[in-house]
Formats: structure tokens, sequence, C-alpha cells
């Protein structure tokens, strides 16, 4: 596996990348992973463990000894297992909070089995669940990291509560999981594709696109895209799609990430296509220099799991080539970075 | 809305039985879900709207009524796995049908509004399809 230089964040791949090839004929578990290190896309492997292991939150001993076989041979390095706090389990109740920190302990407890050293789950996981999951983290040696997606912000009450949280605890083992979703400079491309598609129009698309470029606050612009986009003829479920690409792109500015520092245990590189410009390789939508400005200035010597999702949107490009295109280019931002102070 | 939704409803789901009308149905979403997740299964078959209470779902080789799901917390529906809805219309093998069908997913992990309710994941299909022999 190819590394970056000493002292700079390591890349990886997150099976979530694969999501569409997941489904096609003849693919498994294994022959993702297998392919994933064949295409020096490690060497940190992250996964959705309710995505990729069938029977998880409870694999037999024998399923979590092919897990490991299956990684180990592959040569990568476990990064972080994604986990899922599922506390609308029963659609008539919230799951109480005994209830939820079990449901998250016991998968801490898997990811630690299967040798992941960090887990990941949402901002529904409140600081009480987290306080409690610390010991069990402490004597597991996993970390649980809360990951900071679209629409949250450094702004958001909950990320300030976490951060509160982070800093009176002062551990390693708690901490935050950036998601490049909550920083992003414009909407990706591949959603034309998904509304043509779904039969909404061009104008409605670029209504939303505009809107959401224009500056204040993205949950602010809801009623005002809702009235103009009825105005201009989308129904009731068109609108509820335009509304969505407000609460899976945020539009802080990426230079905020320095503020989660130093609670920051993984990164989700998320990114929704990667183009060949005149300059290089280039993200339109994720300002990647500055990103990696901030982990290089934070001396981040973690992984950044590279988050493939425009799969949600379209199926015209490869997954593993977009992965690669951004490992390409990440890794030459990273080693162009000027040295900074340890 | 996205690439999954066309493989929601295949082009072999349908199978005839004895008992009527078998759909293989995959998951727009990328994740297992509990059972109890599989809140809405809107069913017109040949413009018939079908009773869901009318409606058995066998998954992981079990099969259960519709309404039994929601009690269901602690099993999975995997991720490239179909569940099979059983469906009482008359069919046989060869015969085509009109399947439109609005299935909508509870994620349990994303809550919306001050009164943290799951979002529902819609995704709608419309499509005629032949039936095989079972």
């Amino acid at each position: 596996m190819t590394d970056t230089a000493p002292g700079l964040p390591r890349l990886g791949t997150t099976l979530f990348s694969l999501s569409l090839e997941q489904r096609k004929p003849g693919r498994d578990f294994a022959s993702l992973v297998a392919e994933v290190a064949a295409r020096d896309l490690g060497p940190g492997l992250e996964m959705v463990a309710f995505q990729n292991l069938r029977g998880w939150p409870l694999l037999s001993d024998e399923q979590v000894r092919e897990v490991r076989s299956v990684i180990d041979e592959s040569g990568l390095t476990p990064s972080c297992l994604a986990i899922n706090n599922d506390l609308g389990l029963y659609p008539d109740r919230l799951l109480s909070d005994d209830e939820s920190y079990e449901y998250v302990a016991v998968q801490v407890r898997g990811a630690a089995a299967l040798g992941f050293p960090v887990t990941r789950v949402g901002v529904e996981t409140t600081p009480v669940i987290l306080e409690r999951l610390l010991p069990l983290a402490d004597q597991l040696q996993v970390k649980v990291g809360v990951e900071i997606h679209a629409p949250l912000t450094i702004e958001a009450p909950p990320v300030a509560a976490l951060k509160e949280l982070f800093t009176r605890l002062d551990t390693p083992w708690l901490g935050f999981i950036p998601d490049m979703s909550s920083s992003m400079r414009a909407i990706p491309g591949a959603v034309d594709d998904a509304h043509r598609a779904a039969g909404i129009a061009p104008e409605l698309t670029a209504l939303a696109k505009g809107l959401w470029a224009e500056p204040g606050p993205t949950m602010a612009k809801f009623p005002e895209l809702e009235r103009r986009a009825a105005e201009a003829g989308a129904t009731p479920a068109q609108v509820g799609n335009l509304q969505m690409l407000f609460t899976m792109h945020g539009r802080m500015a990426p230079e905020r990430w320095a503020d989660f520092f130093p609670h920051v245990v993984h990164v989700h590189g998320k990114f929704y296509g990667i183009e060949d410009g005149p300059d290089g390789l280039t993200d339109p939508s994720i300002d990647w220099p500055a990103v990696a400005r901030v982990l290089v200035d934070q001396h981040y010597t973690g992984f950044i799991s590279s988050e493939y999702e425009a799969h949600a949107y379209s199926d015209r490009y490869s997954a593993f080539d977009q992965v690669r295109a951004q490992h390409d280019m990440l890794r030459t931002l990273l080693e162009q970075q000027p040295a900074v102070a340890r | 809305m996205g690439p999954l939704d066309d493989q929601v409803v295949r082009a072999d789901s349908l199978t005839a039985t004895p008992d009527g009308l078998d759909i293989a149905v995959y998951s727009h979403w990328y994740r297992a879900l509990p059972l109890p997740s599989l809140v809405r299964a809107d069913l017109t078959v040949d413009g018939e709207q079908i009773d869901t209470s009318t409606l058995s779902v066998t998954v992981n080789g079990h099969r259960y009524a519709f309404a039994e799901l929601a009690g269901k917390g602690d099993e999975y529906w995997f991720t490239t796995d179909p569940v099979v809805l059983h469906v009482p219309v008359g069919t046989a093998p060869g015969r085509e049908h009109r399947v439109q069908l609005l299935l909508g997913l509870s994620i349990p992990y994303i809550l919306t509004g001050p009164d943290r309710v799951p979002l529902v994941a819609p995704s709608r299909t419309d499509k005629t399809l032949t039936a095989t022999g079972g």
C-alpha cells in the first residue's frame, strides 16, 4: 500500500463509496475489499457495519474470523467502522437512553472484535450517551467519533454541546469526525442527472443551486426555496427533493474545521466528483486545498477516508476511478503543504 | 431519488405461485434496516389497489404478516437481499402485470423536526413485467 509521507494525514477508502458496486451480480464483501487493495486505494479501510456485514450487530465468532481474515489478506489497515444509533428503531417511539447505550455499546464491542480503532456514530448520539460510553471505549481502546455531516456546522447547537463535552472530558477516546459535506463550495453536478431522471425541470434545479450559493444560513432559505419553486410549478414531492439539496450540502467555510481540533479522531473525505481541469485534478464542489491546509496545520496524522457519494445521484461514473483521482489529488496537495512547526 | 430506485423491482422480480403473485423487492437504502423500517408498501397490481393488511412478507426465510414487521426490531433486512411480498391476486407463469409500488422506509437514525420523527425515504416504481413460474 502506498502511504503518504510520515507526519501527514493518511489516505484510505470507505466501502460506502462502492454502494452501487456492491449491488452488482457476483460481488461480495471479500471482492470489494480485495479490489480496494488491488487498486492501491488504502492503506485505510472503513466500512458501514450495517451495509457490509451480514448479521451485524451480532456476528458469530466464525463471522468475526472471516471478516478479519479478509482484511488481513488484503493488506489494508482498519481505520474506522461506521456504526449506527438507531433511535427510531420502532417508528412509534424513540429508544430510551438505556436502550440507546446498549445498542451502541454492542457495536463498539463488535468493532473491537474486528480490529477497528475508531467507530463512527451520528449526532443523534447525545453527550449523555457518549459520556456513558467513555469507560467502554477506554477499556476496549476503541475511539467513538461523532460525524459532523451537513447540515451541521460549527455553529449548530449540538456541535457546541459536543465541543464542550470533549473539552471537559479531555480524553482521546471521544471526538469529532469531520465530513466535507458540511463545507462545500457548490452543489455537485451529479445532481443534474438525478433531477433529470426524476422529471425535475432544469430551471428548478438552477433555482435551488442559485439560492444555495447566496450568502446567509442555509436553513433560513428553506421558505424562499419552497415559495419560489412552487411558483415555478414544482410539485410538493419535487420541493422536497430540492430542499434535500440544502440538507445534504453545507456551506461552512472549510477553514472552520480548525475549530474542531484537537478533538478530531477521523476524517471523512466526502466528495461528489473529481475532474481533470487545466491545472490538474480538481473538485468543483469541495475546496480541497483549503481542507488540506487545515489538516496539515493541525498536525492531523489520522486517516482521510475517501467517501464518494455521487452514487446517490448518478451511476455514470466509476466509484473506483473517482477514489483513485481523489487520492492522486489529495496526495499532491498534502505533500505540497509547507512544513509546519511540530 | 437516485440509481437504486430502478432496482427496487427488477425484471425478474415477479413469480406466479398457487397462492398469488410474489414480488421480490430490493431496498433503495444503502444499509441494512431493522424490519420495522418497512413502514409503507402501497401496492397497485394491474390497477387494483392491494390492501396492505392482506400482504405477507418473507424476509430472512421467515414469513410475516405485513403488520407483524413493526414488532421485529431485532431482525434486519440486509442491503443486498430481497424481501418477497406475497400478493393475493390471480396470476400464472408468463402473465404480464403492471406493478406500481410506493415503498416507504423509515430511516431510524435520521430524526427530523422538533418531534424527532424518523425520516421516511420513499421510492416509486411503475413497471410492467412478466411473472415466471414458481
